[in-house]
């Protein structure tokens, strides 16, 4: 399921990838289209659409939390702050699960 | 169709996957409902018993962090707040799990968390505020973690006066305030240093208590399962008693180790205990189940094996994984680290199988269903 709303001025235009666990909180979309100039403005603006989205995905230190991942296209990002991870045009940034747990 | 009644027994049990409820009218015949919360560890939930419908449930999910989520119709419809406890940003420290809940008298809703801190909510669980002169304490980088980690396990308000509660962290030692959190000072003296007879002569840090309880009759009695001993301490003590007379006593940590500790609910000096081998080898003594009741105050405490599996048992009953019910005579709820729950409608004289194959016990909180 992609959504289809108009995204908002401003950054760069990018589609969000929404793993199965957190679609509870997006409706049970799977990508979000949206314009960020970073990560940090990305993971924003999907708290503004889905509140709650981003306490799942960050500490209270405001980094991603130790078991998330996140990737630009096939870099992983998991590692650096949010703010200091730059989006570009047609970007694809993709939150998924460390493989951890039981 | 909400089939759990007013005046049933309720019986909340947090695993490690997932929440589940029990109720019955007779405790003999039992309903569930659940799992709830797929996937997510449980740390402990409870019945708010203001009102006899609320259940709280401190989910934890190791990717997704911890929420407080609470129900009003038995897990028909979960409320899931958009954040959880949540430190603040100059300190360094983020909130990874939720240890304890526990209500307040005055309609508060605290939280225990790990790295160890407390907070407070006064919107059931939607925000939360944290208790700075606690968290932020000038003594916090000496605070050592347990085996668990470094975790607030124990909230204990005191019944008629706000103002005043215990907090248990481990390894850090017992805290106490008397003007609702602006002020902590330690509570720990009289604990013996791990694997010596020597006590702790001043309140101080680094006694690991495991979990206290409050006796029924007189809430300035408490009671503490701690990592070396049992103990007691009554208001105007100097410090901490050791109360382990019946007790098996750990060969590492010079007294008797183990976790849970639960109060009768209506009967004075009585208390109930799980202990275990020791601190090296945390299971049952010889593989086989027992409960130990002490109707004294410590005093002498009386080992109960009836119903209890006697040999073959070698798990661990958690923290927070023995309580009783209020019902006359009493409940005592057990729930094991490999998925039984047993129970006993007889003040803890003889024990029952009430569920098995559950995912790994966390806690085990119970009470009466009302409909306020």
């Amino acid at each position: 399921m992609q959504e289809s709303r108009d995204v908002p001025k401003g950054g760069a235009e990018v589609q969000v990838y929404v793993p199965y666990p957190l679609r509870e909180f997006t409706r049970g979309v799977a990508t979000v289209d949206l314009r960020a100039n970073d990560l940090a403005e990305a993971i924003n603006e999907m708290n503004r659409r889905y509140p709650g989205l981003a306490y799942r995905i960050l500490d209270d230190q405001g980094g991603l939390r130790r078991f998330v991942n996140v990737f630009v296209n096939d870099e992983s990002v998991s590692h650096r702050a949010p703010r200091e991870v730059p989006l570009h045009p047609g970007d694809e940034v993709t939150i998924l699960p460390s493989v951890a747990g039981g | 169709m909400v089939d759990v009644k007013k005046g049933e027994t309720l019986v909340v049990v947090g695993t490690r996957k997932g929440l589940f409820l029990f109720h019955s009218r007779d405790r003999k015949r039992w309903s569930s409902r659940g799992p709830y919360f797929e996937g997510n560890e449980i740390r402990h939930a409870i019945l708010d018993p203001s009102d006899g419908k609320t259940v709280y449930a401190a989910a934890t999910s190791e990717h997704w962090g911890p929420i407080v989520a609470r129900t009003k119709d038995f897990g028909g419809k979960w409320t899931t707040p958009h954040e959880g406890p949540r430190f603040s940003k100059e300190s360094g420290i983020s909130v990874t799990r939720i240890w304890q809940l526990q209500t307040a008298e005055d309609g508060g809703l605290y939280a225990g968390v790990e790295p160890a801190g407390l907070f407070r909510s006064e919107d059931r669980g939607e925000s939360w505020a944290s208790d700075d002169a606690l968290n932020y304490n000038s003594g916090r980088e000496k605070w050592e973690p347990g085996g668990g980690g470094l975790c607030l396990h124990t909230i204990l308000p005191y019944p008629g006066d706000s103002r005043r509660m215990l907090v248990g962290i481990s390894a850090a030692g017992i805290f106490a305030t008397n003007d609702a959190g602006s002020s902590w000072r330690m509570y720990d003296a009289g604990i013996r240093y791990y694997g010596k007879q020597k006590l702790f002569e001043k309140e101080d840090l680094a006694t690991c208590v495991h979990k206290m309880v409050r006796d029924a009759k007189d809430p300035s009695i408490v009671y503490q399962q701690n990592h070396a001993g049992m103990y007691r301490r009554t208001r105007g003590d100097g410090a901490w008693k050791i109360v382990e007379k019946g007790l098996p006593v750990s060969k590492s940590s010079g007294g008797t180790f183990g976790f849970p500790l639960a109060a009768h609910p209506h009967d004075g000096q009585s208390a109930y205990a799980i202990p275990l081998v020791g601190d090296y080898n945390r299971v049952m003594p010889d593989g086989a189940m027992a409960v130990y009741r002490t109707t004294n105050g410590g005093k002498q405490w009386l080992k109960r094996t009836k119903g209890l599996p006697q040999s073959g048992a070698w798990f661990t009953v958690l923290r927070e994984g023995l309580r009783t019910d209020s019902n006359d005579p009493a409940g005592v709820y057990a729930g094991t680290t490999t998925g039984q729950l047993y129970h006993s409608r007889d003040d803890g004289e003889s024990w029952h199988l009430m569920a098995d194959h559950l995912p790994p016990i966390q806690s085990v909180e119970t009470g009466i269903v009302g409909t306020s």
